[in-house]
């Protein structure tokens, strides 16, 4: 079981390597979303807010999310570490992801220009 | 928290019966009256939609207890095994690359007829390259122009379904005249190509204002397209002989043609592309998904998750997807082996039927507390039936087309093979290069240990 503070860990990686690709930030400029992370076996709770190509975190609920992301605190931790991509353990159920499918599939894209294949 | 949505039933009706009108389902509406003998077909077809209002209980149930855009691969990975799901998808999908490739031949036909300068071969491409460059930039039929489509559609068929009956003076004789048990079982069955992919409407279950939309919308878009499809096939075959529709590609046309002249063929052309864009652009994109999807998981090999740069789409899933579609169009156009597909298609969606009615069934013993915020009435009944009877027109297809069981059995076959030796193979690699550049620090753990 990961704790809070790695997934915050994990949260504050996947924001730098969102910092450090430019083109990233370019190709999100008009995709402002709200992404609401939540754990299912700790209490832990992180908003991401995507406004016009910036990233920011912040813990705990903000906003009214566009995107819930929601598995284990152990998935949630390797997901936004990137040591696991989020279509094996989204495809058997272990993450739920709730939102528009192509809000869900433009995450995967951005975890996937972030971390590689 | 709720999520932010927006979709409202309107639009959940449009999609789910959006992406089952297209042009091949004129096709297979024919050949649902060429199995019987009277002017039963609208028997057929509305029992046929009867049987998939069983497979809609089964998929709210399923969706309700996991809503997920991975759709039948997660809901038969959890009720049997994941190597069975992938083993399923990889088929269904396979089978859809192929609905694509029957439809984009009957409507490059259509338009062959109406512009007989430019051949076939020439409308496949223009419509392939077309769609899939939409796809690559990331176009999408937006929500209102779907409703838009989709109702003018409906309305269409249905007006010129009555002026061809008001036409002929039109009085039903021999409404119940099937020809026998055996042929109206085989007229079900091929009639379940009609609503093939009415399910594909369940992504958007977190999108809709309110839970229930999905369930009514497809339920709604059912008994819609019942009544359409009934109506249009018993005006087709009162005003056109039925041989002459049964053995061409293009039964609508030559319908309108009988009924308004060259009118009639200019209509025919405009509702036949507003049937094709929105099913050969939801399937393009479906499956060039599903591709880019397996690739992410290590189903399929990476390079298929290469995502453009510029688009934010996975180009070359889409382009692998185009090639395929272009051979096996051309493959169609050189055999004319049109009606295969089609019955491939309704066998298959059958088959899947059947396994949604044994998945309702499975995890509700597997997993009995989980949380259904639809469950389908009188306990077992409806999904039990939904698996008999789905089985049993999946015999009847079979029985009836060899071919189809021939060439489902080598897809099967490839199918199995392919996951049981490659797919670990692909995902033995994976892992090896992750564990290699792993980045959750051993820190992080030491942290955790209090170290």
């Amino acid at each position: 079981m990961a704790t809070h503070h790695e997934i915050t860990e994990s949260l504050k990686a996947f924001q730098e390597g969102y910092n450090n690709n430019k083109k990233l930030k370019i190709m999100n400029r008009d995709w402002n979303r709200i992404i609401l992370i939540e754990a299912t076996d700790v209490d832990s709770k992180h908003t991401i807010i995507l406004q016009d190509g910036e990233i920011s975190i912040t813990e705990g609920i903000s906003k009214t999310p566009n995107l819930v992301v929601t598995s284990d605190s152990e998935t949630l931790a390797d997901l936004f570490y990137g040591d696991i991509t989020p279509t094996e353990p989204y495809m058997n159920g272990t993450l739920v992801l709730k939102g528009s499918e192509d809000d869900i599939v433009r995450l995967d894209f951005i975890s996937l220009m972030i971390w590689g294949e | 928290m709720e999520l932010k949505k927006v979709l409202t039933l309107r639009t959940v009706v449009a999609t789910s019966a959006g992406l089952t009108l297209s042009s091949s389902t004129f096709v297979a509406a024919v050949q649902v009256a060429g199995f019987l003998a009277g002017e039963s077909a609208w028997l057929a077809i509305l029992t046929g939609g009867l049987l998939c209002i069983t497979a809609a209980f089964c998929f709210n149930e399923l969706n309700g207890m996991m809503p997920t855009a991975a759709g039948i691969r997660l809901y038969f990975s959890r009720a049997f095994n994941d190597r069975l799901a992938l083993i399923v998808s990889l088929l269904y999908m396979a089978v859809i690359i192929g609905v694509i490739g029957a439809e984009s031949y009957v409507l490059s036909e259509i338009l062959h007829e109406a512009f007989p300068v430019l051949p076939s071969m020439f409308w496949i491409m223009a419509m392939f390259t077309l769609v899939t460059g939409m796809n690559l930039i990331g176009i999408k039929i937006a929500g209102g122009f779907q409703d838009a489509i989709t109702y003018g559609l409906i309305v269409s068929l249905i007006v010129l379904a009555l002026v061809a009956l008001n036409q002929i003076n039109f009085h039903i004789n021999a409404p119940f005249n099937t020809g026998g048990g055996l042929n109206f079982l085989n007229a079900v069955a091929v009639g379940v190509f009609l609503f093939v992919g009415f399910e594909w409407v369940t992504p958007l279950a977190e999108e809709v204002t309110h839970s229930r939309l999905i369930s009514r919308g497809m339920l709604l878009a059912i008994g819609i397209l019942s009544v359409t499809y009934a109506l249009f096939t018993v005006a087709m075959t009162a005003t056109v002989p039925k041989d002459v529709l049964v053995n061409s590609p293009i039964p609508h046309l030559i319908f309108a043609r009988t009924i308004l002249g060259n009118s009639g063929v200019a209509i025919m052309v405009l509702i036949t592309l507003a049937a094709s864009i929105t099913t050969f652009n939801a399937g393009l994109i479906s499956v060039s998904r599903f591709v880019y999807a397996s690739a992410r998981e290590n189903v399929l090999p990476a390079m298929f998750s290469k995502i453009s740069m510029r688009f934010f789409t996975p180009w070359v899933a889409i382009i692998s997807v185009f090639i395929t579609g272009v051979i096996v169009s051309s493959i169609v156009l050189i055999t004319k082996r049109y009606l295969t597909l089609v019955n491939m298609a309704a066998a298959m969606e059958s088959i899947i039927y059947v396994l949604a009615g044994v998945s309702v069934i499975t995890l509700r013993k597997k997993l009995p507390g989980m949380q259904r915020p639809y469950q389908i009435p009188g306990g077992y009944w409806i999904p039990g039936i939904c698996a008999a009877v789905f089985s049993l027109l999946t015999l009847a297809i079979f029985f009836s087309f060899p071919s189809v069981f021939i060439y489902l059995c080598i897809g099967a076959f490839i199918s199995v093979i392919y996951v049981n030796q490659v797919v670990p193979e692909l995902k033995r690699r994976s892992r090896a290069k992750k564990s290699a550049n792993r980045r959750r620090r051993p820190v992080a753990q030491a942290e955790k240990a209090g170290e």
